[in-house]
């Protein structure tokens, strides 16, 4: 371990035949099933606002997005599969029957066109910092490669969740006050996907698989929040935010983690829905999964 | 009349100077010129810009950002006095309209490969053969594979 250590510490990258400790291919495991879960979960979610986005354009961009979230799920359950823990089939039955973590933002329910711009806005700007921060050091290289392609595609979700905001912000005092509720609601959540302050021991640290401690993740967010939001003439729903004049920084109050606590446990306000519906979802499609295994089966007639 | 012909010469290479430092906003520092998608630029001789592009797809969900990105550029080069962008509905975009400078960004940068049914895809990494995984990933002019040499994912940039 400590020779293995040594080599991540000079920026060295693990490749899936590589050897590699059990705890290291464990723990980088855990982290792509989590990131494909995700991505998986949004995906379902951003699918159920096709019918409802107003307006062609926008519609057209949440299909893609739905088509891009469902694609990077697929992409990272094949990189995490190759890790040999799981097998894509074990790990889609696992998430489905509650067994595994998605991200917090997903156990909420996205209840208005207002939620749907704070998501697009504010959860898929947190989505995008803390890839960042993995991207910049990750040692295990196909996450890597595929993080790049990613958080490119995330920059550009970010300039649709940027213009869907603007429209809101310059619109009716009923638009504005409905995204002022969505901000309520999902102001929290967000900041809590970046999690807890990290433990001194995070392993994720140690070994390169994240290149920054959750707290700065979340402050680097809070300053480009706060103000831009309030900039807009909206209200950050924590009372004991503070502005540390010296320092030019955005501090914010007291955070109960209770929630986060509760989505970790499958118990958030919309966790059983969700999972649920997705469960409905991989049992209704198995039909097609079993005809093209049938087809697969079928002797070459070329 | 030599001298403004010569002049309106100067200034559509500024134009296509300019619409050639457009990047495709899924893959930043890939130009769309390389990709090619941009089909015409011409420019008239009192400054007016009109631009042809063809799309991936007509779907594509970056349509319109591209357009204003193709706008604002060509619009910022003096002596331009109008622009005109403008998707076309033919020549139909394939991957053989992509440079070879745009297929070694893509597969450098991106682990990013380019086929087509006459052109199988070869490994960003290794170079050896892939095999489809999925006709359809993260968008719909990117099929997913993988490489039968050493098993790393692959996107396929594709027609």
């Amino acid at each position: 371990m400590e020779a293995f250590e040594g080599f991540l510490d000079d920026g060295g990258i693990v490749e899936p035949d590589d050897a590699m400790p059990d705890a290291y291919r464990e723990a980088v495991f855990r982290f792509i099933e989590m990131h494909a879960n995700s991505e998986l979960m949004g995906g379902l979610t951003e699918r159920d606002w096709i019918p409802r986005t107003p307006g062609l354009r926008h519609k057209m961009a949440t299909l893609a997005k739905t088509q891009d979230e469902i694609g990077h799920g697929h992409l990272l359950y094949m990189v995490a599969a190759d890790l040999g823990v799981k097998t894509r089939t074990g790990m889609l039955e696992d998430l489905f029957a509650g067994r595994s973590r998605f991200h917090n933002v997903f156990h909420y329910r996205a209840k208005t066109w207002g939620d749907q711009v704070a998501i697009a806005f504010l959860v898929d700007a947190a989505a995008l910092v803390s890839q960042q921060a993995v991207f910049k050091v990750c040692s295990y290289g196909p996450y890597r490669r595929i993080l790049k392609r990613i958080i490119a595609e995330e920059g550009f979700h970010m300039r649709f969740g940027e213009e869907r905001m603007l429209r809101i912000a310059e619109g009716t005092d009923v638009q504005r006050s409905m995204f002022q509720r969505s901000i309520n609601d999902w102001w929290w959540p967000a900041l809590q996907l970046f999690g807890p302050d990290s433990r001194p021991d995070d392993v994720l640290l140690r070994w390169h698989i994240k290149s920054e401690r959750n707290e700065v993740l979340r402050d680097r967010w809070v300053q480009k929040f706060v103000p831009l939001l309030q900039g807009y003439g909206f209200a950050i729903p924590d009372p004991g935010l503070a502005f540390d004049e010296e320092e030019g920084h955005w501090v914010s109050g007291p955070i109960d983690w209770e929630p986060l606590e509760k989505t970790v446990q499958q118990a958030g306000p919309d966790s059983a829905r969700r999972i649920g519906e997705a469960a409905a979802n991989w049992a209704d499609s198995q039909w097609v999964r079993d005809a093209l295994d049938r087809v697969a089966a079928l002797p070459d007639v070329a | 009349m030599t001298r403004s012909s010569s002049s309106t010469a100067g200034l559509a290479d500024a134009v296509n100077k300019a619409v050639a430092g457009v990047d495709d906003p899924e893959y930043p520092g890939v130009s769309i010129v390389d990709l090619g998608l941009v089909e015409r630029v011409d420019v008239t001789g009192n400054g007016r810009a009109s631009i042809g592009l063809v799309p991936t797809f007509s779907g594509c969900p970056a349509l319109d950002v591209i357009a204003a990105d193709v706008r604002d550029a060509a619009s910022a080069v003096t002596g331009v006095t109008s622009v005109d962008v403008h998707w076309l509905a033919s020549p139909i975009w394939s991957s053989d309209r992509i440079t070879a400078r745009a297929r070694k960004a893509l597969a450098d940068r991106f682990t990013v490969a380019v086929g087509n049914d006459d052109e199988a895809a070869t490994c960003p990494r290794c170079g050896e053969s892939t095999v489809e995984q999925s006709t359809f990933g993260p968008s719909r002019c990117r099929a997913i594979h993988r490489c039968s040499g050493c098993a790393e994912v692959v996107e396929v940039l594709r027609a």
